[in-house]
């Protein structure tokens, strides 16, 4: 059983439809690659380069790729059904770029879903982090009628409310002005520096704004 | 947990949940219903006190124009009757011996006598049926103890007696009326004069009974040195009345069962209607399983994208089953309870008639047992197929 998840390392890892292309130089894939617990990456690429793959892969999601993938030297292949759920709930955020917010629930409920599996994070603090990128508003509106903007922080909140070793956020602000960036930025590092979790967030063009970041191109 | 709850169970359909618990309800009711009825009937026939006697039977060889007149024999052989023994519904066999000298037996009621030819016959002690102190004979004896056929008794009181204008006997006056008997071997050189007692009624036994030592004694005294002749008839002790083996052996071997066949028919009856009984039951149960396997796998397989971003939250696979599994119980043990219910009322409703007949009921629990296993068994079954399918909605 994994406790504490220091390190991710890509060894020779690429997703098999990319197999048989030949596929630009990139500091991920096909080569060695470890992703360290503190640390801040930001992957960027053109649309189509495997983006949401690597998170996919990282989160256990999905195996369609050749090489392999290990947390703290261990191959992940024997990782269980249960295991990868304590990952999930313990060692591993995750935002996927198409969010997956349950649209009849609201803002709120859909945040309180996630904390519930660890309590992780006290409601006061929900509220304000709901405050500060300006939904508190709109917390008790079912999540389909929101605008896309707005589920992506509501989305961002939600994968924050639960201990983890790394964040990996997919496009987290792609839908954000340059002002909800920032605030989302501010939390999420406050959150990730506060446990010492490293974050994986990538982009197309709309980085979200940390700082001290390690860039990597796909 | 709530919102995982109501997040699932949306496309929860009432209907079919319904259907589910309505057929589950009947197909329980009936077999456990039929179950019951079968235990709590079976002592009719199963029972040495009852009114339906058949763990015996008594058979003969057919009469047929072959054996009368091809020199055929209608006695069994040593081997036949081994032959009898050796099938596994057999408990014991004991042939019939009947009298080798001739019994001529003579009434002397208020002057006005009446006498007839008679015949006797014996079988081992072990099969008699009406037994006690009567029922012994010694050598140097003056009465003969007989058992005969309660036919006999309904024949001449409602055949003969009303006819020839003599009084009608009951069991008990019949037994207090001294019989005398003559016995004389087949060229009359030597004769005996006994005294008969009817000392009970038979309805099994199709004829005058005496007992055994009664009979060796007499042959030995009277007969002709025939009695070591085969028998005729046998009378057998069988474990299962109703059991099919029996009728496709005496039909195989051209054999005839005499006496009272209405108990076996009517145990196997028994047991043929409650194997039906009990198959529909099953049918319906199962029919009844397949729709609410099937109304779960639908309801999940519309939720499947909810399953599956739930668990991409890391929510612990049985919280994600949590609700289906509730569902299934609910649904099983409300059936299960109205069909126990069911079965209880249908029970008071019977049972008195049942015991008014004779019948020592069975248990009142063995109904209930079934419907509780099959339904432990519906939950077990739709429990691992609602795991199955939150995995395969992990990836």
């Amino acid at each position: 059983m994994i406790d504490k998840v220091e390190t991710i390392e890509l060894d020779g890892m690429l997703p098999r439809v990319f197999v048989s292309e030949s596929i630009p130089p990139s500091d991920v894939w096909k080569t060695s690659l470890v992703f360290k617990r503190g640390c801040r990456y930001l992957v960027e690429a053109a649309s189509g380069g495997g983006k949401s793959s690597l998170c996919s892969y990282i989160y256990g999601a999905r195996i369609d790729y050749e090489g392999t993938l290990k947390f703290n030297g261990s191959d992940v292949s024997g990782i269980g059904i249960n295991g990868w759920q304590r990952l999930r709930r313990n060692n591993l955020a995750y935002l996927p770029q198409e969010l997956s917010l349950f649209p009849e629930l609201t803002a709120l409920q859909n945040i309180q879903l996630k904390n519930s599996l660890t309590n992780h994070v006290p409601e006061t603090m929900i509220e304000e982090w709901l405050h500060e990128l300006g939904i508190d508003s709109r917390r008790d509106y079912p999540v389909g009628r929101m605008s896309i903007g707005q589920q992506q922080r509501v989305g961002i909140i939600r994968a924050v409310c639960q201990p983890f070793d790394f964040i990996l956020l997919d496009e987290p602000v792609s839908h954000l002005d340059e002002d909800n960036n920032r605030k989302a930025a501010k939390i999420i590092q406050e959150v990730a520096d506060s446990q010492g979790a490293g974050i994986i967030s990538t982009s197309v063009g709309n980085p979200l704004f940390l700082s001290d970041t390690i860039n990597l191109r796909l | 947990m709530k919102l995982i709850s109501k997040l699932l169970r949306k496309n929860t359909s009432t209907a079919r949940i319904a259907g589910f618990v309505l057929s589950n309800f009947i197909g329980l009711a009936i077999i456990a219903g039929g179950l019951q009825f079968y235990v709590d009937a079976r002592s009719l026939w199963a029972s040495d006190d009852s009114f339906i006697k058949t763990d015996y039977l008594v058979v003969n060889k057919k009469v047929t124009a072959s054996n009368l007149w091809d020199g055929g024999s209608s006695e069994f052989s040593a081997n036949e009757i081994e032959d009898i023994k050796r099938q596994p519904w057999v408990r014991g066999v004991g042939g019939f011996s009947s009298t080798d000298y001739r019994v001529w037996a003579s009434v002397d009621q208020g002057g006005r006598g009446m006498s007839t030819m008679l015949f006797f016959e014996s079988i081992p002690d072990a099969f008699v049926d009406v037994k006690g102190a009567d029922w012994q004979f010694r050598e140097g004896d003056e009465i003969v103890p007989i058992i005969i056929s309660k036919d006999y008794l309904t024949l001449y009181n409602f055949g003969f007696a009303s006819s020839a204008g003599l009084p009608q006997m009951s069991e008990n006056i019949m037994s207090g009326i001294p019989l005398t008997l003559s016995l004389s071997s087949e060229d009359g050189s030597r004769t005996k004069r006994m005294q008969g007692r009817v000392v009970g009624f038979s309805n099994r036994l199709n004829t005058i009974l005496v007992p055994e030592n009664f009979m060796q004694w007499s042959n030995s005294v009277l007969g002709a040195g025939k009695s070591e002749e085969n028998p005729s008839r046998l009378i057998i002790d069988v474990s299962s009345p109703g059991d099919v083996a029996i009728k496709d052996y005496i039909d195989e071997h051209d054999l005839e069962v005499a006496g009272d066949k209405s108990g076996s028919s009517a145990s196997y009856l028994l047991k043929v209607v409650t194997g039906i009984v009990l198959g529909v039951g099953m049918v319906i149960t199962v029919l009844s399983f397949f729709i609410l396997l099937l109304s779960m796998s639908l309801l999940m397989e519309k939720n499947r994208d909810k399953l599956h971003s739930l668990l991409m939250l890391g929510c612990p696979l049985k919280e994600v089953a949590a609700p289906y599994v509730r569902i299934v119980v609910a649904a099983s043990v409300c059936a299960c309870v109205l069909a126990v219910a069911c079965v209880v009322v249908m029970r008071s409703c019977y049972v008195d008639a049942l015991v008014g007949l004779g019948a020592e009921t069975g248990g009142w629990w063995q109904g209930m047992l079934a419907a509780i296993v099959i339904t432990v068994l519906i939950i077990i079954f739709n429990v691992i197929s609602v795991s199955r399918k939150v995995k395969s909605s992990w990836r």
